[in-house]
Parts: C-alpha cells; sequence; structure tokens
C-alpha cells in the first residue's frame, strides 16, 4: 500500500494546493456554521464563542423573515416561469432562420449580455427607467403621461427583474440547445417534408423531441439554484423604496450579518437556506436517477 | 405554392422578432454612449437617443484623469490576471493528479470535492474564516478564496481523462515523470480548454463587485465593478470623485458645471464595459467551445 501511495506521491502534491483551499474556505466554513447557536462577535473565534441553544433563530417569529421567505418563493418561480422556456423558444426561432449570416449574427449579439456584470445592468436600467431624464419616461411624458418611479416602486420591481434577467441570460442559455438541434438527423426532416408536413409540424414532431433530453437535463440542473435567486442582480437595483418586494434571503443575510453585525442570526439563517438547497439538490438527483437512470454523479 | 407564400411570411416574422431581440441588446450601449459623448448639462434635457447632440470627450477626461477610478483600474486588471493565472494552475494541478484513474483514494478525494458542490456554510462563515485567515481589506481576498474551483475542476479532469492514455503511457517509460508530463503533454493538448476556461475566469474577475463591497473597506483596494456599484447610489459628483479631485474641480469650475451625475455614470460604465465589446468578438467562439466541454457529462 505504502509502495503504491509513493508511487503517486506527484499527483497527492498536484492535489494538495487544491484540497488545502477547499478545507480554508469550504469546509472550516461548515464547521463555522456552530455560529449559529453561539453569541459571536467579531473579535472571538468561533470556537470561544458561548452556546446561546436556539437563541439566534428568533427570527423565525420575526414578521419580516416571513416576507423576505415570501419574496424569495416569489421571484424564483417567476424567473424559473419565464426564464426557462425563453431560451427554448429563442433556440427554436434561431434555428428557423434560412440565412445563415443573419443567424449568426443573431447569435452573437444574444450572447453578449452573459459577459456583463449585473452592475452594469442595473446602469442600464437605470439610464433608462430613472425619473430625471431616463429615456422611457421622457417618452411618457411626450406622449402626455406622467413619469413612472420604476426604479423605487414596489409593483415594478418584479417584472424589472424579471426582463432583466431574461435579457441577460436568455440568449446564452440557447447554446446548449442550439448544440443540441445541429446534431438531429437531417433525414428526419426530409422525410417530414416528403410527407407534407409544415415547418410547425417538424418543429412539434422533430424539432423539440430531439433536444428532449436537453430540456430535461437543464431542467434538473436549474434546480438547486432555484432559491438563490441572483443576489448579484437583486442587491444593486434595492432601495428603501423597493425593499418591501426586493429583500430575499441572501440580501437580509448580508444586511443583519455584515452590515449589523447580528453573525449568529445571519448564520441561521444561512444554514436554512443552505439545508433546502441540499434538499432540492438530493430530490433532483433522485428525480435524474428515475427518469435518466442515472444520477447527477 | 400556398405552403412557400406561408413559409415566407413566417420567415419575415422570425427575421423581424430576432431583430428586435438584437436592438435591445445594442441599443442601450448606443444610448449609454450617445450620453457619455455628449455635454452632460445638454443632455440632461432630454432627446438624445442615438447620438451626441452637443460633442464632448470632456466627461471621459474627468473619469479617466481621477485617480480613484485609475486606481480601481489598476485593481481590477491585477485581480483579473493574477486571478485568472493561479486558479488556472490550482485547478488544473488537482484536476490533472485526480484524472489517474488507478490513484488510490482517488473516490474519497473525489468525494471531498463533491460535497462542496452541493453544500456550503454560507456567507457568513466564509466571512468569519476571511476575518480569521486576515484576508478581509487584503488583495488577496480576491484571488485566494475562489482559486480552486470544484466545476472547473470536474471538467478539466473529465477532458484530461479524454486523452490518449498511450500518448502518457510512452511518456512514462521514457522516464518522465507526472509533472513533466502534465506540461509537455497535457498542457499543450488541452489549450482550447484552458482558453475557455480560463476566459470565463478572467470575466468572472472583471466582472465581480461582491467581494470588492464586502470583503474590502479600503478604498484602495476596490475594483471598477466595485466603485461602479457605490457610485450607481451616489446622489451628487463630489461624493464620487472624492476631495482629492475637489482643487481641480475648482480650477475647471467652469466646465465641470457642464457635467452632470448621470454623464460622469454613463461614461464611467462605458469605460467598465469596453474592453468586454472589445474582445468579446475575437473570442466569442471559445466560449461557445467552453460551454460546450463543460456539458460533456462522463
Amino acid at each position: 500500500m505504502i509502495e503504491r501511495l509513493a508511487k503517486y506521491r506527484w499527483q497527492y502534491v498536484m492535489i494538495l494546493p487544491g484540497a488545502i483551499l477547499l478545507l480554508l474556505f469550504s469546509y472550516i466554513p461548515m464547521v463555522g456554521i456552530q455560529v449559529a447557536f453561539k453569541d459571536f462577535h467579531i473579535g472571538s473565534t468561533m470556537w470561544s464563542s458561548e452556546w446561546v441553544g436556539l437563541e439566534n433563530f428568533s427570527f423565525l417569529q420575526d414578521e419580516q423573515f416571513w416576507i423576505v421567505v415570501k419574496n424569495t418563493i416569489y421571484i424564483a418561480i417567476l424567473k424559473f416561469v419565464f426564464g426557462f422556456p425563453a431560451p427554448i423558444i429563442l433556440a427554436l426561432l434561431i434555428n428557423e432562420v434560412k440565412n445563415n449570416k443573419y443567424k449568426r449574427f443573431v447569435q452573437s449579439v444574444s450572447y453578449l449580455p452573459h459577459f456583463f456584470s449585473w452592475i452594469v445592468v442595473a446602469y442600464i436600467l437605470q439610464s433608462l427607467l430613472t425619473l430625471d431624464g431616463g429615456l422611457v419616461n421622457q417618452l411618457i411624458e411626450k406622449l402626455g403621461g406622467d413619469s413612472i418611479f420604476f426604479l423605487g416602486s414596489t409593483e415594478w420591481f418584479r417584472p424589472m427583474i424579471v426582463v432583466s434577467g431574461l435579457w441577460k441570460e436568455v440568449g446564452w442559455n440557447t447554446i446548449l440547445y442550439l448544440a443540441a438541434i445541429t446534431t438531429i438527423d437531417p433525414q428526419l426532416y426530409e422525410a417530414a417534408r416528403v410527407e407534407g408536413a409544415g415547418r410547425l409540424a417538424q418543429i412539434r414532431n422533430i424539432t423539440l423531441p430531439g433536444i428532449m433530453p436537453t430540456i430535461s437535463i437543464v431542467l434538473i440542473l436549474s434546480m438547486p439554484g432555484l432559491i438563490a435567486v441572483g443576489m448579484d442582480q437583486i442587491y444593486p437595483l434595492m432601495n428603501p423604496a423597493n425593499q418591501p418586494v426586493a429583500d430575499v434571503l441572501d440580501t437580509y443575510i448580508l444586511r443583519n450579518g455584515l452590515q449589523q453585525g447580528y453573525f449568529g442570526m445571519a448564520t441561521a439563517v444561512g444554514l436554512l437556506s443552505s439545508v433546502i438547497s441540499l434538499v432540492l439538490v438530493l430530490c433532483t438527483n433522485q428525480m435524474a436517477r428515475k427518469f435518466n437512470g442515472e444520477g447527477l454523479w | 405554392m400556398r405552403t412557400s407564400m406561408r413559409e415566407r411570411v413566417g420567415q419575415t416574422i422570425i427575421v423581424f422578432l430576432l431583430a428586435l431581440l438584437c436592438i435591445s441588446v445594442i441599443y442601450p450601449f448606443t444610448y449609454m454612449l450617445a450620453v457619455s459623448l455628449n455635454v452632460g448639462s445638454d443632455a440632461a434635457k432630454g432627446g438624445v437617443y442615438l447620438w451626441p447632440r452637443e460633442f464632448t470627450l470632456y466627461n471621459y477626461e474627468v473619469v479617466l484623469g481621477n485617480s480613484v477610478i485609475q486606481h480601481a483600474y489598476l485593481i481590477t486588471i491585477s485581480r483579473t490576471i493574477v486571478g485568472t493565472f493561479v486558479g488556472l494552475l490550482i485547478t488544473l494541478l488537482a484536476a490533472y493528479g485526480l484524472s489517474y484513474r488507478q490513484l488510490p483514494f482517488r473516490k474519497s478525494l473525489l468525494g471531498y470535492v463533491l460535497i462542496t458542490m452541493l453544500f456550503s456554510g454560507g456567507l457568513i462563515p466564509l466571512y468569519i474564516q476571511l476575518n480569521h485567515l486576515s484576508l478581509l481589506n487584503s488583495f488577496w481576498v480576491y484571488i485566494i478564496p475562489s482559486a480552486f474551483s470544484a466545476w472547473n475542476m470536474f471538467v478539466m479532469m473529465k477532458f484530461i481523462q479524454g486523452i490518449p492514455e498511450a500518448l502518457i503511457e510512452s511518456a512514462e517509460i521514457d522516464g518522465a515523470n507526472p509533472v513533466r508530463i502534465l506540461f509537455v503533454i497535457i498542457m499543450p493538448l488541452s489549450k482550447p480548454m484552458l482558453a475557455a476556461i480560463g476566459l470565463f475566469t478572467a470575466v468572472g474577475h472583471w466582472n465581480d463587485w461582491f467581494s470588492g463591497a464586502f470583503y474590502v473597506s479600503d478604498q484602495n483596494l476596490i475594483p471598477v465593478q466595485t466603485f461602479l456599484q457605490q457610485l450607481l447610489s451616489a446622489q451628487d459628483i463630489s461624493t464620487v470623485l472624492g476631495s482629492n479631485n475637489n482643487q481641480e474641480a475648482l480650477a475647471r469650475g467652469t466646465m465641470l458645471s457642464n457635467v452632470t451625475l448621470m454623464s460622469i455614470k454613463m461614461a464611467t460604465v462605458m469605460v467598465s464595459a469596453l474592453p468586454i465589446l472589445c474582445v468579446y468578438p475575437f473570442l466569442q467562439k471559445y466560449f461557445v467551445k467552453g460551454v460546450l466541454i463543460g456539458s460533456v457529462k462522463g
């Protein structure tokens, strides 16, 4: 055994730096979850703090917390309902384009927003929607309407998140579907044409079934991240005016933990959301096993 | 003939819809570019849609001449270069080591990596650990905690396992040790994969505002994206450009009165987005390749 280990000594040396990083930045923070049951202050260590039982979980009785949970679920559902089918539809549309140059152009342009940060997206929204001189409000006023305070409105917040999320990622998310479409046997389409099937019938009977495996994989892989509703996207757009609908679990953790110093309580909220994610992952893996005969790992 | 007529109509509708999508992507940048190239006080009157009405480069002069922004740029560029290099190296080393199927305890080691993808301690325990390691308020907080990526490791490992074993075996017979094999055989053959993962890592570093906003309080260490995030909610220019610019501002007071917060914001965001806009057309194919490499599950 020792001989075998020695034979692979170089491999172990190469794995070591990565393994240490995981230990430092993944495993020790997992041990740090104990802070959720302790009275922790910056300056003390997670070991030296005193146990306080479930005191940090008193947020469960906080009305604000349940609003945050509701907001998180609401945004997660909206993002999924619009964000999941959109790239499939877009991929089908792009695939129907006959002019190859135009097709490539559309692909290039639609992938582009994926490479900008959510901060840049927030700037675009601000430049278009702000009250003083935002483009949309300029147009509304020109048409004789009253300006709308989009950025500080509770009604417009969710549409803004959904639309800007779609704008940023819909093109990029077509890549897998378009790749799957190219693997479909062209003879199937020819046969269908001979039978007199129109384009729509071809999409329904050939293209869609052809990309079904990809659709199911993407669906499965999107499940675990469902409640991570995109703090990167939401935080920059959140302000006191829209906070009642904008506040989600991640921003709640940030505010209470890093900004107000309730480390124990914020860790407890984080633990809850990590557990939910884990349950979602495990459920999806079971589902994948059932439907594909093979788990995710 | 009826079907071909219907098809032509359908084709026109599709082309039109996709054109709308492209416009929705391109137009906001055109608009921001136009506003940033327009005299601020003039743009505030409205009516600038496609191109500047009163052209000026002054907004860019203010932005590029500002020491805070220059410094933020320096941080972003350094962290992108160092972070991508270190990240690729550490992840590749582990991926290569774990690609040996005969490696004793390989299963356990893979499990050790996989668990971190399924469960995390969350933000606050990580913050406490960063504090404990004195990484808060240090440049290295951008580099070290994210240097190893479990996801990229698995993608790299699958790729390396696709390289014919005969190549590796023949090198082993020649007496090459694994480190040499990695650099002489594996790396040259992995170029497309390394390019794709390297690009994604680089974009991630370029776009990250979060670490700068929450792990760092020293303004001398914030990257451009964090600067932009602070600027986003700023109410007047002086809070942004800082006191070190005041004298300059007074000296050029007349000019500065033409600058609005909006015009400065647009110039700054364009400055942060331009590098990506410029390299994107040339690198797009690597990105797409990267997604497809990552999606092949073995």
